[in-house]
C-alpha cells in the first residue's frame, strides 16, 4: 500500500494469508506418544505459522473446519454453515478439555464479519445454515488455536462443511465456497486484514476397524496436488476415492474451502503420518501473491 | 437407524441420560422407541452389531466412550477381536 492510494482502498477487507492444518487431538493431548522428530516437525510448523499469522496482524480469522456432533445432529445436519456469534466456548466439555489437554475459555468472534459472509453467500447461491449463537468449539478448533493464536485473541468466523456424516458436499463445491469466501472478504470494510484457517484430515479413520491406519499414498497425492494450486486437480476426486483414506478424510473438505479462498498452490511446510496420533497429519501455507 | 443415532447422541450430550442408561436401559430405549435388533443391540452396547449395521462411526465411539468403554476396548469389539 503506497501512500497515495485512495483513502478507500485502505479500508476495502483483503485476504491476507490462507494456512491449513490437521487438527488431531494428539498434537496437544498426547503428543508424547509420537515419534520426537516427527512430533518436532509438526510443531516446528505450526510454531512458523504462528509467528506468520502474528505478523500478518490479521482483524479476523475465518476458521473453516468441520463439527464433530458437538452442536450438530442427525435432525439437523447442515453441508455448510456460518456462525456469528460474539463468543464461542471451547472445549465443548470438562471431559473433552482433559483429553486434548487445553483449558475451556471463550473464543472471540467476529459477528459483523459473520453477518456479512452469510449474507454475501446467500446473494452469491449458496446456502449455509445461520448459526447465531450455542455454537461450541470442540478439536476441531481449539486444537490448531492452541497453536496459532493461543491468547485467543484474533476474532473468529467458524465455518463449518460436513465432513462427518455422508453424503457430504463436492469436492469442487468445497473450492467454490472458498472462491465465494475470498469475494465476500473482499467486499466489506468491517475486517481490513482477513486470514482463511482450514483445519482437518488427513487421511484417518475415527470409530472404524482401520483407525490407526494411514493411507500416506493418499495424503501425498493430496498435497501435490494442493501444492500445484490446479484447481481441476485439486477438486478430482469422489467419495470413493476419499474413502480410501477414511472418514477423517473427509475433512479435506475444510481444506479444499481454503484452497478455493487462496486460488494459488500452498507451501506443504510438515507432513508426517503419525500412526500414535491415529492421523496423516499436515500443515501447510497458501503462496499469495 | 434415526432412532439410534438419536439415543446414541443424547447420551453423549446429556450425562443424566448416560446414567439412566446404565441404571435401567429398558427405560431409556421405551423412551426412544427402539425395538427388535436394534434394540437388542444398543441394550448390550454391542458396538460391532451397530457399527455393522451402519451407525455412524463417529456417534457410535462417542456414545461409547461415554458410557464407560475404554478406547481399546471399542476398537477391539467393533474389530471383532473382542466380545
Amino acid at each position: 500500500m503506497t501512500a497515495t492510494a485512495p483513502a478507500a482502498a485502505q479500508t476495502q477487507g483483503s485476504l491476507v494469508g490462507v494456512f491449513a492444518t490437521s487438527h488431531s487431538p494428539g498434537m496437544t493431548g498426547f503428543p508424547e506418544r509420537a515419534e520426537a522428530a516427527q512430533r518436532n516437525a509438526v510443531n516446528d510448523a505450526l510454531a512458523g505459522l504462528r509467528a506468520r499469522i502474528a505478523a500478518l496482524r490479521p482483524d479476523a480469522i475465518i476458521a473453516v473446519s468441520v463439527e464433530h456432533f458437538s452442536n450438530f445432529s442427525l435432525a439437523n445436519l447442515p453441508a455448510f454453515a456460518i456462525a456469528t456469534a460474539g463468543s464461542y466456548r471451547g472445549p465443548v466439555t470438562a471431559e473433552m478439555a482433559a483429553f486434548l489437554n487445553i483449558g475451556q475459555r471463550h473464543y472471540p468472534g467476529h459477528a459483523g464479519l459473520g453477518e456479512h459472509l452469510y449474507r454475501f453467500a446467500l446473494e452469491s447461491e449458496f446456502d449455509p445454515a445461520l448459526v447465531q449463537g450455542d455454537f461450541e468449539f470442540d478439536e476441531n478448533f481449539c486444537v490448531p488455536l492452541q497453536f496459532l493464536d493461543p491468547q485467543a485473541q484474533v476474532p473468529l468466523v467458524p465455518v463449518v462443511v460436513n465432513g462427518v456424516n455422508r453424503p457430504a458436499p463436492t469436492a469442487r463445491r468445497c473450492y467454490d465456497f472458498g472462491r465465494m469466501l475470498r469475494a465476500a472478504i473482499e467486499a466489506q470494510r468491517l475486517a481490513q486484514r482477513v486470514v482463511v484457517l482450514g483445519t482437518g484430515g488427513l487421511s484417518h479413520w475415527v470409530g472404524m476397524r482401520e483407525s490407526g491406519d494411514i493411507n500416506e499414498a493418499f495424503d501425498r497425492r493430496f498435497l501435490e496436488r494442493l501444492s500445484s494450486g490446479d484447481a481441476a486437480r485439486l477438486t478430482d476426486y469422489r467419495q470413493e476415492q476419499i474413502d480410501e483414506a477414511g472418514n477423517g478424510a473427509d475433512e479435506i473438505r475444510t481444506w479444499l474451502v481454503a484452497a478455493g479462498a487462496a486460488g494459488t498452490g500452498f507451501d506443504i511446510l510438515a507432513y508426517e503420518p503419525i500412526p500414535a496420533w491415529l492421523t496423516g497429519t499436515a500443515v501447510a501455507a497458501a503462496r499469495l501473491p | 437407524m434415526y432412532a439410534v443415532h438419536k439415543l446414541l447422541w443424547d447420551i453423549r450430550r446429556e450425562p443424566a441420560l448416560a446414567d439412566r442408561f446404565r441404571a435401567d436401559p429398558d427405560d431409556l430405549l421405551d423412551d426412544y422407541g427402539l425395538t427388535g435388533e436394534e434394540r437388542d443391540a444398543m441394550r448390550s452396547l454391542d458396538v460391532k452389531r451397530l457399527y455393522d449395521a451402519g451407525a455412524n462411526p463417529y456417534l457410535l465411539y462417542f456414545c461409547a466412550l461415554q458410557l464407560g468403554m475404554p478406547r481399546n476396548e471399542y476398537y477391539a469389539r467393533v474389530r471383532g477381536e473382542r466380545r
